[in-house]
């Protein structure tokens, strides 16, 4: 009786699958589908920025040739990558303001790309509301790769790699804005750093020294009402009573607003990597993480109305605190991201 | 016998098959097609960019160099129900003789009203790259400030003291006080039915006057404001006075 009936079953799918099969051209390769993993103890990102631009090896790998292709600016030397650079958890390392097209400064520190697909809102002021669309701000910007997005296109489709790398990734040969603006958010958004000798101790696989032990607790106390672990900040806009710069005259997040209430905040910075990613600040104003602790110890200007709740009375650190401090944010550098070879433009970079 | 029952589902399984590769379903109706076009004009008369010298309620005098609105999530208002064209985004710009119509179709019925948003409602503002007429290539998405232009008039006017006499409004903002989306209701005037048929082509002439920009119910005046290029009140303020530009023209049931 059951064979059967999984005879039956068996004819049917057989026709069904001639049916289907009879005129049509063989199926094209799929892209390798990627999961994201969430590493242990973490939250989910409060939207899956993967839902609607499924994670692949063909688009992570294109995403990846586009974020270190200098024909996304208008003169061909400023990749996403020369201000972003892995060795400093991409961010620009040693430089205050990055450099633009044609001799030009940025107006604020480039951000270290990690732990994207957490990040709710992109630049210091939060104005840019997806990861998928940030990349058309600095292609854009006169003072960053100065370029127009048809210009880009053009060069991008005048080439004979790209339109093969594209269908591998999307299924067909076109390459639209849409398409290379996905691609970027599939590479920027896979790099994660989860991987300090922070997150060893949290799993119980290294051990804090008493320095770096007394510099987390302090940290806990201190610190963490912004930097919120596990990924050192809570997202929200703050302004932590820093003079503005008479040059920038920055107003932060009032920009976007509109909201006198907004004046002189900043998005609170991860400070994974924080090692890495110096100088500080939104207009990396400071060289050393030394400089930013007296900053909180002894320069908050405490007369400004817009002025952060949770530093009105600046922070007590004695000088071993600092010390012990920064002990502890030594523990957030994690070189498996650093010189992990997948985020690297050549996979031989790093492997001397 | 006793094998009947199992080959039932076979030859359900055959008959499913088959029933889906048929090309029409028998009793389906056919949809019809609805045109909708706009003329872009100044004061009731055909807008000539570049060339003609306009002068403002305020007598402030212009041209218009560019004039380019998006028009979302269409729907067609008849006594029971409404019915709503999917996926519903048009840009029209008035330098792209292509984009002042468009075709789509529609379930035959007869119409009373015409709904639709001046703008590009909030979610596709947040949901990342979009493609097609919200396509950042069209010069209506703000980079540093993420969110859609709705609606962009340009031009020069003698009045204008920024650089190179420039007027720009740039309308944009889709959440809170700020918000400048509009969502119309037109009735269709006395006289005037939509009757959407069966394979057949119907037609709406919907005129968009740019005067309307200039007051009612806030005298924008150049002189004081020729510029809005960010979310905010004048933005909200110059948004009021346009949602009024849009009426019907003509509708043509053919």
């Amino acid at each position: 009786m059951k064979k059967r009936i999984i005879i039956s079953l068996f004819t049917g799918i057989a026709l069904f699958a001639l049916f289907v099969g009879a005129g049509n051209k063989p199926p094209e390769p799929k892209p390798t589908w990627l999961e994201f993993k969430i590493p242990q103890g973490w939250p989910k990102p409060a939207t899956d920025i993967f839902a609607k631009n499924r994670l692949s090896e063909e688009g992570f790998q294109l995403g990846k040739k586009l974020f270190h292709d200098g024909r996304l600016s208008k003169d061909g030397n400023f990749p996403c990558a020369s201000c972003h650079q892995q060795f400093g958890a991409f961010a620009s390392y040693d430089h205050d303001l990055s450099h633009g097209y044609n001799n030009t400064f940025t107006t604020r520190n480039a951000p270290g790309l990690f732990n994207l697909a957490w990040m709710p809102k992109f630049h210091w002021d939060g104005g840019v509301n997806h990861i998928e669309v940030q990349p058309l701000s600095p292609i854009t910007a006169p003072n960053e790769m100065a370029e127009n997005l048809d210009s880009v296109l053009r060069k991008l489709r005048k080439d004979t790699a790209y339109p093969k790398l594209f269908k591998a990734a999307f299924g067909s040969t076109e390459i639209n804005s849409q398409r290379m603006l996905k691609a970027l958010a599939q590479f920027t958004g896979s790099i994660v750093s989860a991987n300090s000798k922070y997150d060893k101790v949290q799993r119980g696989e290294a051990t804090f020294t008493p320095g770096e032990l007394n510099g987390y607790n302090f940290f806990k106390a201190n610190c963490a009402g912004c930097h919120k672990e596990p990924l050192f900040t809570d997202y929200s806009f703050r302004n932590t009573g820093l003079a503005a710069s008479p040059f920038l005259n920055d107003q932060g997040r009032m920009k976007i607003t509109g909201n006198k209430a907004d004046s002189l905040k900043f998005k609170v910075p991860s400070l994974r990597n924080v090692m890495l990613t110096f100088p500080y600040m939104h207009d990396g104003r400071f060289y050393s993480l030394g400089a930013v602790i007296d900053h909180y110890r002894t320069g908050i200007i405490t007369t400004q109305p817009t002025l952060d709740s949770l530093l009105t009375k600046r922070i007590a650190i004695s000088n071993r605190e600092k010390n012990e401090l920064i002990y502890f944010l030594n523990t957030l550098t994690d070189t498996s991201m650093t010189r992990n070879p997948r985020f690297a433009e050549k996979t031989t970079y790093f492997s001397h | 016998m006793k094998n009947r029952p199992f080959s039932i589902p076979l030859f359900l399984l055959v008959v499913f098959c088959l029933a889906g590769f048929r090309k029409n379903d028998c009793c389906a109706q056919q949809p019809g097609l609805l045109k909708i076009s706009f003329v872009n004009t100044v004061k009731g008369n055909p807008l000539q960019l570049d060339s003609t010298i306009y002068t403002n309620p305020f007598s402030e005098t212009y041209t218009v160099t560019k004039f380019k609105y998006y028009i979302s999530n269409i729907a067609l208002a008849f006594p029971d129900g409404i019915f709503k064209e999917i996926d519903s985004y048009h840009l029209v710009n008035a330098a792209d003789p292509s984009s002042l119509s468009f075709v789509f179709t529609a379930s035959p019925n007869t119409y009373q009203s015409l709904l639709f948003t001046i703008g590009v409602d909030s979610l596709k503002n947040v949901s990342g790259a979009q493609t097609g007429p919200l396509d950042p290539l069209n010069d209506m998405f703000w980079t540093w400030n993420s969110g859609y232009v709705m609606a962009k008039v340009e031009g020069r006017s003698p009045q204008s003291k920024v650089v190179n006499n420039k007027v720009e409004y740039h309308i944009g903002g889709f959440s809170g006080a700020h918000n400048v989306l509009k969502k119309l209701r037109l009735d269709f005037p006395a006289g005037m039915i939509l009757n959407v048929g069966e394979g057949k082509t119907s037609e709406i002439i919907i005129e968009a006057d740019l005067e309307s920009w200039w007051q009612h119910p806030t005298d924008i005046k150049i002189a004081e404001n020729p510029v809005c290029t960010t979310p905010g009140e004048l933005a909200k303020k110059i948004s009021d006075n346009y949602s009024k530009m849009f009426s019907i023209k003509n509708i043509i049931n053919h």
